[in-house]
């Protein structure tokens, strides 16, 4: 394993932070790097999977580090993409680490690496953007839809009145800003329309609306009235209104990424998207509220879709809110409710039930993993171009453990990760190292993000 | 004097600033001080001089920032999806339903969705705003009548007016064609319109900006046979995606004191308190041409408004969300094989069985303290045969009278007892927690970050035969043993109500044993003497209770300089019966609801 620490000043000054073995080739100035990284043809990807309640500790790591490894229980549905995965252990997102509470400051910053402010409703604060948001900032205007939210609860309602949070962190990774959580699809129906629906074979079109650009501009206008009336606080408000509608009217405006959107639904992805258009009517006719593997994977396909026919780069999916208590009792050997479960005591009946709750996670990332895997890209493949992030806020359930993280990487994000690795990091390491290692592959180039102190060399080609 | 020790410096504004935002923590601390009870003996101390000063200091700053009425900060509020669907069932006659077209959100304050500080506008939101405008739209277009009562006029060029443009176009070809009449027209159904969908007149620029738009959507095709209702259907698109239409705003004065809201801003407090949604014609009526201010007046409208059939989405609103049972709707835990019983009629049923009872007690028997404790119930037949109460039949709900003490009163609500159950079995832990915090308001503090929860653990291996030995384990460890004590005997005189909420005696062959004793000693056996108990404690009840209605109609948490507000509040339940009319009409004309202030004001600045 190897980790070079680089200065925030060699960052900020731009210089190629991952310095390759051997020693003369590191001698080659950075930007050849970045011409070689410029050759991959295909646009790189990002999702993140956040699994809610950790995982069970002692089954999750194999054994051994390095590229020759077996995988661990949980993480023997990924089989086939072993030599996709980079298994990361040791790392830590230090500023969950609060003594206020078990999950909330563990979700609401998984992607942010700040600190939360303890609050049930004024000025509600993630401590910063999130990773996806930063990238969806760079690369996101280059799609049509700039990042997609998706997810399978409801937020949970309510304030936990013991600790003093709102349950609104618990269901909340993406911050399109520190105090301006991202909304999410949690309907496999709403998210596929919004994508897809103008492009479903045999299906209409929605209709034109002519006058809705001119509603959109025109509306702006009460915003600028309405300033000049109200407080600090309102303004902020409207500050944020300003800034949805303008999103929407970009969209509308967006000709170019439309095109290009457009152009991309090819007679494969139609016939795709017809598939899915009745798999989403026969779920929610038979099996709504009762399947949620099914659920969980037609929003995966979602994202499939999504990504292949290049709607969106960016992509974060939530299996569940934080304290999530789904009843799992719909797998074989499990008897009961998800965080009940990972409150193990250490009893192995628990554990075993807990482990199997994990590895039904893994299964549905396998499966994003594999149908990526199964579409060509170039002479590649779409998870080949994509850096699919698998991962939970805390370890051990049963502690609330935010030490040495269950994380997982899959695919080489146009080449530039060097997959199949089990890296052991020191205790502690910042997970936020990683999220600058993916920035800095993207060539978002930020001196730090979140509380991150190095690129991670070993992860890159 | 001044005194600066550590850091503290008694005179600086931000140190006093911090102590109010944490006021009642720092009461607590000056009281726990005074009573010699902290710090502890072993901890450092500071000289008594010192510590006098401090604890006086903070008292004087206490006091101070109570001494002049502040009505806290008042941020405008989104409409939640709940007060957007009934605002478009008024104002437009269409029943839009918001809970699955609008992304979920989450809720602040006391956990209720109509808090400032937790709704959100993001791009997604935004954009289904604009979709659901359209579709709303749409559906009032596909009736002739409905389209008419929202729009009663249609303009149409006559002969000579069509005539004059073409020869116009001809003349001048590169001009534009306009003519007053349609604006005239517009304008006439336009103003209305929107002054009720911004619950408020408009200034001459937002008048002038409609008709900018009417004119754009018009001219640009007047040919066209229906250019004038094009042009109408884009009005109210535009008015209902407007910040004036989607916020509720009061303007903002520069005083430096607080300044009672204006008539207009009164009328949407009340209606979305009330009816969680718009000022009907009459109220904003009443806002233009009398001082809604004015006591009589205020009361006089406040009792109309109760007893009109929307008040019953106040029910709707806050009982299932103040007591944690919204999720009845959606998608509940409960293990359905375990459950075959527990179908989705019987979740709603639940459901409305809250909101039933909170209603009847709200407006017809008028005493709240019967939330805690009554001898009848609102069922219908399937909800009564689950409850083992026979002679209820039909689906209609109604109000039965009980002979079994137990059932009366929110403790013995199916919805309740399942939503403080795990999926498939009790957890007296749950229901402990649950009573304190929602109906008591004196939460147990969370469990250390590293201790797993107990009783949790073993969720599947343990029988609720050996869940009171389990609990037990609790009282050998010190860490546990003062908040468990606290709920786990609650919890467990609550056990002979099964995970969905059904009455048994026993677990199988061994009967069940309710009795227990709360933390001060008093011995119980059961949920009806568990009641008695929690009645005698009915001043928690009423500060809580008084808490979250303050919460939920003032859109934020309650602060420190609330507290006279609460204690009126309170006082109003214990001297008055605990009359719910009484109740609401003391909460409309507390000084919070009445008055705000600025956050532009220099004294306030920080706070």
């Amino acid at each position: 394993m190897t980790r070079i620490p680089i200065s925030r000043r060699r960052l900020l000054k731009g210089v190629g932070a991952c310095i390759a073995l051997p020693f003369l080739e590191a001698m080659v100035p950075s930007k050849v790097y970045a011409a070689h990284y410029a050759q991959s043809p295909s646009p790189q990807r990002f999702a993140c999977l956040f699994m809610p309640n950790g995982v069970n500790p002692t089954k999750w790591n194999p054994e051994k580090t390095g590229m020759d490894f077996e995988l661990s229980p949980i993480l023997k549905p990924l089989e086939a993409q072993k030599n996709e995965l980079l298994i990361l252990a040791g790392m830590m997102n230090k500023n969950s680490h609060t003594r206020e509470d078990g999950h909330y400051t563990k979700t609401a910053n998984f992607l942010t690496s700040m600190r939360i402010a303890k609050t049930v409703d004024a000025k509600v604060d993630s401590g910063g953007i999130s990773l996806d948001q930063l990238m969806a900032q760079h690369i996101g205007k280059d799609t049509f839809f700039p990042s997609l939210q998706y997810g399978l609860d409801r937020i949970r309602s309510g304030v936990d009145l013991a600790v003093g949070f709102t349950r609104l962190y618990g269901g909340t990774i993406s911050w399109q800003g520190r105090n301006q959580p991202c909304s999410r699809e949690i309907d496999p129906r709403m998210a596929f329309d919004r994508l897809f629906r103008n492009y479903v074979p045999g299906k209409k079109p929605l209709p034109h609306d002519p006058l809705k650009k001119t509603v959109l501009d025109l509306v702006k206008d009460d915003v600028r009235i309405l300033e000049k009336q109200l407080g600090i606080e309102d303004q902020n408000k409207l500050g944020e209104y300003l800034e949805a509608v303008n999103s929407v009217e970009k969209r509308l405006n967006d000709r170019q990424n439309l095109a290009d959107f457009e152009s991309h639904i090819t007679p494969d992805i139609r016939k795709e998207l017809s598939k899915m258009d009745l798999r989403i009517d026969e779920w929610a006719e038979y099996a709504e509220g009762v399947d949620v593997t099914e659920k969980t994977r037609l929003m995966l396909d979602i994202i499939v879709l999504a990504f292949w026919s290049d709607a969106s780069r960016i992509a974060t999916f939530m299996f569940g809110n934080s304290v999530s208590n789904r009843n799992f009792s719909f797998l074989e050997g499990v008897e009961g409710a998800h965080h009940s479960i990972s409150h193990h005591t250490d009893d192995p009946r628990m554990l075993d039930q807990y482990e199997k709750i994990n590895r039904w996670h893994i299964e549905q990332y396998g499966y994003l993993l594999s149908r990526l895997q199964s579409i060509k890209e170039g002479d590649r493949n779409l998870l080949d171009n994509s850096m699919i992030m698998f991962g939970s806020g805390l370890r051990d359930g049963n502690r609330h453990s935010p030490f040495d993280l269950p994380i997982v990487v899959a695919g080489k994000g146009g080449g530039k990760f060097k997959t199949g690795q089990h890296i052991r990091y020191p205790d502690k390491t910042p997970l936020a190292n990683l999220y600058q290692t993916m920035l800095y592959s993207m060539d978002i180039e930020v001196p730090q993000f979140g509380d991150s102190e190095t690129v991670l060399c070993d992860l890159l080609v | 004097m001044k005194w600066t020790k550590g850091g503290i410096n008694l005179e600086d504004y931000y140190f006093a600033i911090s102590v109010i935002k944490n006021g009642e923590l720092f009461k607590t601390v000056t009281e726990v001080v005074n009573d010699g009870s902290m710090p502890q003996a072993q901890a450092p101390r500071m000289s008594q001089a010192d510590q006098d000063t401090l604890v006086a200091g903070i008292e004087r700053i206490l006091a101070a920032a109570l001494a002049e009425a502040d009505p806290g900060i008042s941020v405008m509020r989104r409409l939640s999806h709940r007060e957007y669907k009934y605002t478009v069932l008024d104002l437009l006659d269409v029943d839009f339903e918001t809970a699955k077209y609008f992304p979920s959100e989450g809720s602040g304050g006391e956990g209720f969705d109509n808090q400032s500080g937790t709704l959100f506008i993001s791009p997604l939101t935004m954009e289904r705003y604009y979709n659901a405008a359209d579709s709303i739209v749409r559906r009032i277009q596909a009736d002739d009548n409905h389209w008419r009562k929202i729009i009663p006029a249609n303009y149409k060029p006559g002969l000579t007016r069509r005539l004059v443009n073409s020869i116009l176009a001809f003349v001048y070809p590169d001009r534009e064609i306009h003519w007053d009449r349609p604006e005239i027209e517009a304008k006439k159904i336009m103003i209305p319109f929107a002054t009720r969908a911004y619950r408020r007149f408009l200034s001459n620029e937002e008048e002038d900006q409609l008709m900018t738009f009417f004119r754009t959507a018009y001219f640009s095709n007047w040919q066209d046979k229906e250019a004038f209702d094009y042009a109408m259907s884009g009005v109210l698109k535009r008015i209902l995606v407007s910040p004036n239409f989607l916020y509720r705003m009061e303007v903002n004065s520069h005083s430096q004191k607080p300044y009672p809201i204006n008539n207009f801003e009164l009328a949407s407090r009340l209606s979305y308190l009330l009816w969680s949604s718009m000022p009907d014609e009459r109220l904003l009526d009443v806002a233009y041409r009398e001082d809604l201010h004015q006591p009589s007046i205020l009361k006089r409208e406040v009792l109309r408004m109760m007893d009109d059939r929307k008040f019953r989405r106040f029910s709707e609103s806050f009982a299932p969300q103040w007591l944690g049972v919204e999720e009845m709707l959606y998608a509940p835990l409960t293990d359905q094989e375990l459950f075959p019983e527990f179908t989705p009629e019987l979740r709603h049923d639940m459901h409305e069985e809250v909101v039933g009872y909170f209603h009847e007690v709200f407006t017809k028997k008028r005493n709240l303290l019967h939330l805690l404790d009554s001898d009848y119930a609102w069922l219908n037949e399937d909800l009564a045969k689950h409850y083992d109460i026979e002679g209820v039949e039909g689906s209609e709900f109604r109000t039965v009278q009980i002979s079994d003490r137990n059932r009366g009163g929110l403790l013995g609500m199916g919805a309740v007892l399942t939503a403080t159950s795990l999926p498939v079995r009790t957890s007296p832990v749950l229901r402990g927690q649950w009573v304190l915090e929602q109906v008591l308001g004196d939460p147990a503090p969370p469990p250390p970050a590293d201790v797993p929860a107990l009783e949790d653990a073993k969720n599947n291996d343990v029988s609720e035969l050996d869940l009171r030995s389990l609990l037990e384990l609790h009282r050998e460890d010190q860490a546990c043993l003062g908040c468990h004590q606290k709920m786990d005997p609650i919890g467990l005189g609550l056990e002979n109500f099964d995970a969905i909420g059904r009455w048994r005696d026993s677990y199988g062959p061994v009967p069940i044993n309710t009795a227990g004793a709360l933390l001060d000693g008093r011995k119980f056996k059961g949920p009806e003497e568990l009641k008695g108990l929690f009645l005698e404690d009915k001043n928690k009840f009423a500060k809580n209770f008084s808490r979250k209605m303050l919460s939920y109609a003032l859109g934020r948490n309650v602060e420190f300089i609330d507290t006279p507000t609460l204690e009126s509040l309170t006082n109003e339940l214990m001297n008055n019966n605990f009359d719910s009319q009484s109740f609401m009409l003391t909460l409309v004309n507390s000084y919070p609801f009445l008055n705000r202030r600025s956050d532009l004001a220099e004294r306030y600045k920080g706070i």
